[in-house]
């Protein structure tokens, strides 16, 4: 999943994006969101949802909250 | 609908020719207005992201749609040419999850114009159902707005033609107490952009600082601008069309390139979006987390009152349930940065101060309703909604928040306290929709797009549009007179800066009531 495409179908739900930047390994994008969630979203289309507001961001994205999805 | 054209000199106007006839004290410039004190108990209710023309623009009396330019309705594109239609609203008009849905596909070709979400001849989408939410931030705010043009909302959006939705409200609840009360119809908010800047608006009129952010985990969100400082540096790669994309920028953060926090930061203290961190204190959050801002101290509103030992609270939705039990969706749907007195240090966990001023609203309001039964709120009392009765974009709906909240105005209406009560009832920010009239020039960091307001009490001009021009600052003009409070930096800067530029001052409020 492309992080431009992470990023829109989140806020389109609501939840403001927070912050975005590379992750340390520079293989993808970290994103915060305003409910709390984070979004490990890696160049390879891979996806990971955790934190406070995972189920809900996890929703809107079709993925399984705090599992690993392309 | 009656209309005033009292400006906010108006009160002490009224105060110096009735001391022409009573032998009293000749009124000074500065003084409260006269008769301010028959208001005992002031309640202000803080709903979310609606511009005046969304719900109101067809409101009778009011400065709506209707009396728009022609000019004024179109958008432009990037490179400011007009366009011929608005683009899609890009993956559908409705909230995901809604039946039937509103598609992307049945959005294109609108012509370039305001467009109703519930017209039967049109999308037909109820008011109980969530829509697609927009940006709302604070450089995109002030690009978008363009200098008072209005013609830049599509432009600088991530929604397409989204910003040019607006709803026929005329069967809400809220549209019939307006209409039983004070409509103010030139309110507009404190600060640009979003929900964290105009609650820190509403209590404080600042903007919160991040004191050598460049040295710390919040450096990736420095914002780049212009050399105007007053919009986003596009990137090389941002689509030269709207027809072509949602826009990119070299950095879109939540700090501005001095350091102040604009966009949503999380607060210093639990219930936060951060956990606290790794074997930390759990009251607060995690402070190595870029988005956790540092614990605030510029003086608020509540600490003015508390100065002055006038009573007052903060009472929020769900608050202790979220503490207790965390965050859920889509109920209560709780927002850490809907709490602006949590971003500050004298209201941390474990203050006196703390435990006296935030409380819990319970869930649906119930324990503030009952305060307002028993007659036994404050002097001042503040009121936030759980998320999924604030009227949001995206995930509430607005008939849900707007029966809340006239539900609590009919309690207020049979409050012991009612007889000295002033009601105020604001969105906290536009929600990145359109609205059709300029702000008012001021400075740095407002005021943003025109937001519906109404003013309830038995001293309210009853069945009556405000003209008065109006902030989120006027809320704190009004609670500052009444109770004498030393007034808040960010209010004089916000008043030299208008008059600087030869605006009307902004008013107190006691534009819509009839004190006398």
């Amino acid at each position: 999943m492309d992080v431009d495409r992470v990023v829109a179908l989140v806020t389109a739900g609501g939840i403001e994006l927070t912050d975005r930047r590379r992750n340390a390994k520079g293989d993808g994008w970290s994103l915060s969101f305003a409910n709390g969630a984070t979004v490990e979203v890696g160049d390879d289309g891979s996806a990971r949802v955790a934190g406070k507001g995972a189920r809900a961001v996890a929703r809107l994205l079709d993925l399984p909250s705090a599992t690993r999805a392309s | 609908m009656k209309r005033s054209h009292g400006l906010a000199l108006f009160s002490s106007t009224l105060v110096l020719c009735a001391a022409a006839s009573v032998p009293a004290p000749a009124a000074q410039p500065g003084d409260p207005p006269a008769n301010i004190a028959k208001i005992g108990t002031v309640v202000v209710i803080f709903a979310e992201n609606r511009a005046f023309d969304n719900l109101y623009g067809h409101f009778p009396g009011a400065e709506g749609i209707d009396q728009a330019s022609k000019e004024s309705l179109q958008q432009r594109d990037r490179d400011g040419s007009v366009l011929s239609e608005l683009p899609p609203v890009w993956d559908g008009l409705t909230a995901k999850g809604v039946t039937p849905p509103v598609t992307q596909a049945m959005t294109e070709h609108l012509p370039n114009a305001p467009f109703t979400v519930n017209d039967p001849k049109g999308f037909n989408v109820p008011l109980s159902v969530a829509t697609h939410d927009l940006w709302h931030r604070y450089y995109q705010n002030q690009m978008q707005i363009n200098g008072g043009k209005n013609d830049m909302f599509v432009a600088w959006a991530d929604s397409g033609a989204m910003p040019m939705s607006n709803w026929d409200a005329s069967k809400t609840d809220m549209w019939a107490v307006a209409q039983k009360y004070v409509l103010a119809d030139h309110f507009f908010m404190g600060g640009f952009g979003g929900s964290f800047f105009n609650h820190q608006w509403l209590i404080c009129a600042c903007a919160p600082y991040y004191a050598d952010a460049d040295k710390n985990p919040a450096k990736p969100s420095i914002s780049v601008t212009d050399d105007g400082g007053t919009a986003l540096k596009l990137a090389d790669n941002s689509p030269k069309s709207v027809r072509d994309g949602i826009p990119k920028f070299v950095s879109d953060g939540n700090l501005t390139p001095d350091f102040y926090a604009v966009n949503t930061m999380q607060p210093p203290y639990q219930p936060s979006g951060n956990d606290p961190a790794p074997g930390g204190d759990p009251l607060l959050a995690d402070p190595s987390k870029p988005t956790t801002l540092p614990p605030q101290t510029e003086p608020t509103i509540g600490d003015m009152l508390s100065l002055k030992q006038v009573s007052w609270a903060w009472y929020s939705g769900a608050w202790q349930y979220t503490l207790d039990h965390g965050n859920h969706t889509p109920i209560p749907n709780f927002q850490y940065h809907h709490q602006p007195f949590n971003y500050y240090a004298n209201y941390a966990p474990g203050t006196e101060a703390r435990r006296e001023h935030l409380r819990d609203a319970g869930l649906a309001g119930v324990s503030f309703i009952q305060a307002i039964d028993d007659g036994a709120l404050p002097q001042v009392s503040f009121y936030k909604p759980q998320g999924n009765l604030n009227e949001h974009s995206g995930y509430a709906d607005i008939q849900a928040g707007d029966r809340h909240i006239a539900d609590v105005i009919s309690h207020l209406e049979k409050s012991p306290q009612w007889p000295h009560m002033l009601v105020v009832v604001a969105y906290d920010e536009n929600g990145g929709i359109w609205d059709h009239v300029a702000p008012p020039k001021g400075d740095r960091w407002g005021p943003g797009t025109r937001i519906p307001a109404i003013i309830v009490s038995p001293f309210a001009k009853h069945g009556y549009v405000d003209q008065t021009p109006y902030d989120t600052t006027s809320i704190l003009r009004f609670i500052t007179e009444r109770f004498e409070l030393p007034v808040l930096h960010g209010i004089v800067v916000r008043d030299r800066a208008v008059a600087a530029h030869g605006e009307p001052p902004l008013g107190d409020l006691t534009g819509g009531l009839d004190l006398n």
